[in-house]
């Protein structure tokens, strides 16, 4: 392959496949009929649904984290965020406030909280990390503090059991899911918002200096990331029916993980929402059957660390393969 | 021209002899001859790319020599690879580069010492580093606390520090490689005092750099460099700097003008008295319309510093920058570059492209609305806006979506400055546009700059080799210590004029 035919990460076409995406697609399949060929229940209808459920619950927040981790940062925080707006949205229920004034403020809350922590480090020079991390502890507190580690229940309403509940026989949260990943992809790609996170992710002085409004980028790449993961929290709320403090714990990892999976580079200046959306369900695929196989719970957690941490491996040992041959000689 | 050398007494500390160096379609070094005695403090100098830099690499082991010998206090080095860096560090030579390497966050005393602390049974023995850190800094005059963090020093006192360094061990030779270019005038005297000392104690001193002032002050002789050869080695106290230029440039003709007589347009870019301490001190000057004005200066003379004022990157201290007479001074970079000033930096890679990217999207990121249909970006219209670019550029690449990174040098600065073409920006500030870029591509470069100002842009054109200005620009002031100190018009703008007033 010469430099001329060089099979590079193409941003301009939206579903342009990767070497590092076929290969993840190649996991997928190899998971899919693995678990398929050897444990029962896992090709049900049913499961399909489960398997789909829980890949929205890491999608929706693993999308806005996408373009954090394409701009150089991270967001540690999307469990507990998830957790406090699940917990804010049934307060504001069970208080008799209308659903929709209700989600739209929950999913404000996310939005601001994310915009402070954006802001620490967009204007501050608080690595994201810290920020993030801070959020993190203290919003996973806060929930805890204000139900007292109780469930926050509040009366029936249907428009979250729409959420809660399957449209054209697919749940309502994949939909969303689906939904989001379009958006996401179109403007990770097309508008100028989203090729300004690339150029900031691969050199931010340079983006500097073409005149890019930086600091207003990784503003508003976390205000995205807190408004997707209240998205979840109001989704996850109307699946269990309460409030609850303690959910969506290590949902962060999960999420980091699908997006790292999916061949976005810690480093920034690489990625993309299919590659994300791959990792997503490589996460929920290992998840969903380990389970089914009753496989001991706590050895579970050893099998998804050693298949995080191989697929990212294969993932770098594909790129460096692909850069030896586009960068160097 | 060895008249210096058979004058001194003094034993030989490092010789060179008749050493020849090839890279890859260069001649770096061609039969170089070099010796330095005890205690000499001697000047180098050599424009860019004239073999400094490779003879300096023999000394410290960091280049083995095609042919030829290198000895270091009467011993030859053998080695090759880090073998051979090793062998010529235990010998005694040291280098001070124009990059600080100390550790900020660390005490004197720990960068001292740095990855060899004294210990006693694996613990560091705080007190002993600072005893002998204390006494290494006395022998070179400074009063500074071996505890103090380095990130409290000033940028001289960390350059002094570099210094105090290479004095750990038994040094014999240390080349100081510019060490004045990020100093303020003021601050120069105490780094002459430890170079002193450092002469007394029997140290032999190559002092690279090109102030001429600061030569005379410090150094016996100077060896100047030119095309890979000892050009000559003269003392300084006989020699006139013009003779020291001629040296430098020796007598080549100068080719390629693409420069006419220099036309007068309208201004459009109106500096005065800026100032933005430490290193600019009260500059004015006007830019035309249509013009390439070139500023000259040695290395930390304030070049970049002016730019980055003009660019609105720092802030000033006084002064007014006019654009088209409305003040800009206090304005933004971003808005700046909305009024239509465009710059490209010194480094390319650091502050210049973005790698991963393609050509397409590192020329349209200063301005994605113009390829955006409602907020959309549209494929055909970034192309056909690149392509424009591309081909008025003359860039050369395989498509134009190709990543930056994998683009030579050349092509890399035509694309960082296509992209303020494609902005439309009618005032370019170009800082060292032809850094580290081939001989073909720096005259496509001067090219481009001409076929721009003839559209009607306006160009600041700043460089560090000398004769690459009077190729390109209409004018060209110098820049010393912060202030402009001559202006030259074209035509018949002289390199080696050029080079004296830099001096």
């Amino acid at each position: 392959m010469s430099a001329t035919t060089t099979n590079h990460r193409r941003g301009f076409r939206l579903f342009a496949l990767d070497i590092n995406e076929i290969g993840l697609i190649v996991i997928l399949l190899v998971l899919y009929f693995g678990f398929g060929a050897t444990t029962n229940g896992f090709l049900s209808a049913n499961n399909h649904l489960s398997l789909l459920r829980d890949a929205a619950s890491i999608a929706i927040a693993a999308w806005a984290v996408t373009l954090i981790i394409i701009a150089g940062e991270i967001d540690v925080s999307v469990g507990p965020m998830v957790a406090f707006t699940s917990v804010c949205l049934a307060f504001m229920l069970k208080a008799d406030v209308n659903v929709a004034p209700a989600i739209l403020a929950a999913l404000a809350i996310g939005g601001a909280l994310g915009t402070f922590a954006g802001s620490l480090r967009a204007y501050f020079g608080v690595p994201s990390f810290v920020a993030t991390l801070g959020l993190w502890s203290a919003l996973r507190g806060m929930s805890f503090f204000t139900t007292n580690a109780l469930p926050v229940t509040f009366p029936d309403n249907a428009f979250l059991d729409i959420l809660a509940d399957n449209m054209f026989g697919i749940p309502s949260s994949a939909i969303v899911m689906l939904v989001l990943f379009a958006i996401f992809s179109f403007v990770s790609q097309k508008t100028a918002y989203g090729r300004s996170i690339f150029a900031v992710g691969g050199n931010a002085n340079a983006a500097e200096l073409c005149g890019i409004n930086v600091a207003r980028i990784r503003v508003l790449i976390f205000t995205t990331s807190g408004v997707m993961a209240a998205l979840a929290g109001v989704l996850l709320t109307a699946r269990l029916g309460s409030g609850n403090a303690g959910t969506a714990s290590g949902l962060e990892f999960d999420v980091i993980a699908a997006v790292v999976i999916g061949g976005t580079a810690l480093s920034g200046g690489r990625g993309s929402m299919l590659g994300t959306l791959l990792g997503v369900f490589v996460i929920t695929l290992i998840g969903n059957g380990l389970v089914l196989r009753g496989i001991n719970p706590f050895f579970q957690e050893v099998v998804r660390g050693v298949i995080i941490v191989a697929a990212v491996l294969a993932n770098i040992l594909v790129t460096r393969y692909r850069e030896h041959r586009i960068f160097g000689a | 021209m060895q008249t210096a050398r058979q004058q001194d007494p003094q034993p030989l500390v490092a010789a060179v002899r008749g050493a020849t160096k090839h890279y890859p379609g260069v001649l770096a070094l061609d039969d170089v001859d070099f010796e330095i005695g005890r205690g000499e403090v001697r000047a180098l100098l050599g424009k860019n790319g004239a073999g400094k830099s490779t003879l300096i690499r023999l000394l410290t082991g960091a280049t083995v020599p095609d042919s030829g010998e290198v000895t270091i206090n009467g011993a030859a080095l053998t080695g090759s690879g880090t073998q051979r860096t090793v062998e010529a560090a235990r010998l005694g030579v040291r280098a001070v580069y124009q990059e600080l390497s100390l550790i900020v966050g660390m005490s004197i005393a720990e960068n001292l010492f740095l990855g060899r602390w004294p210990s006693s049974m694996g613990v560091l023995s705080h007190g002993e580093m600072e005893h002998q850190a204390r006494e290494t800094l006395v022998r070179l005059g400074l009063t500074l606390d071996p505890r103090r963090r380095v990130a409290t020093l000033s940028p001289a006192e960390r350059q002094l520090v570099e210094i105090a360094r290479v004095m750990i061990g038994e040094p014999k030779l240390v080349v100081l490689d510019e060490p004045t270019s990020s100093l303020a005038a003021a601050e120069v005297e105490l780094l002459f005092k430890a170079v002193r000392s450092l002469a007394a104690a029997g140290i032999a001193v190559i002092y690279v750099s090109h102030r001429m002032s600061e030569i005379r002050q410090i150094a016996q002789a100077a060896t100047v460099m030119r095309d890979g050869k000892v050009a000559g080695t003269v003392k300084v106290a006989g020699a006139d700097t013009a003779e020291i230029i001629r040296l430098m440039l020796g007598h080549s003709e100068q080719e390629d003008r693409l420069v006419g007589a220099a036309r007068g347009g309208d201004t459009v870019l109106s500096v005065r008295d800026l100032a933005v301490p430490p290193k600019l001190s009260g500059v004015s000057f006007d830019l035309k319309r249509g013009e390439v004005l070139g500023f000259a200066g040695l290395l930390g003379s304030g070049r970049t510093e002016l730019l980055r004022a003009i660019g609105g990157l720092d802030a000033v201290r006084t002064g007014t920058v006019l654009l088209d007479d409305k003040d800009i001074t206090r304005a933004s970079y971003g808005e700046r570059v909305k009024s239509g000033i465009g710059m490209t930096p010194e480094s390319r890679k650091e502050d210049g492209i973005v790698p991963l990217l393609g050509v397409d999207e590192n020329t349209v990121a200063t301005d994605f609305s113009k390829v955006a249909v409602n907020g959309v970006i549209s494929a055909s219209r970034m192309a056909e806006a690149a392509g424009d670019i591309i081909r008025r550029i003359g860039i050369k690449t395989a498509r134009i979506d190709t990543p930056v990174g994998t683009l030579s040098g050349g092509n890399q600065q035509k694309v960082v400055i296509g992209r303020w073409v494609y902005a439309g920006s009618r005032i370019l500030l170009l800082d060292e546009p032809t850094r580290g870029v081939d001989v073909e591509a720096k005259s496509q470069i001067y090219a481009i700059v001409r076929q721009l100002a003839a559209e009607g842009k306006s160009i600041i054109f700043v460089s560090s080799e000398i004769e690459e200005l009077p190729k390109v620009c209409d004018r060209v002031l110098v820049l010393k210590e912060g202030n402009f100190v001559q202006e030259f018009s074209a035509p018949g703008i002289e390199t080696d004029a050029l080079m004296a007033a830099c001096l």
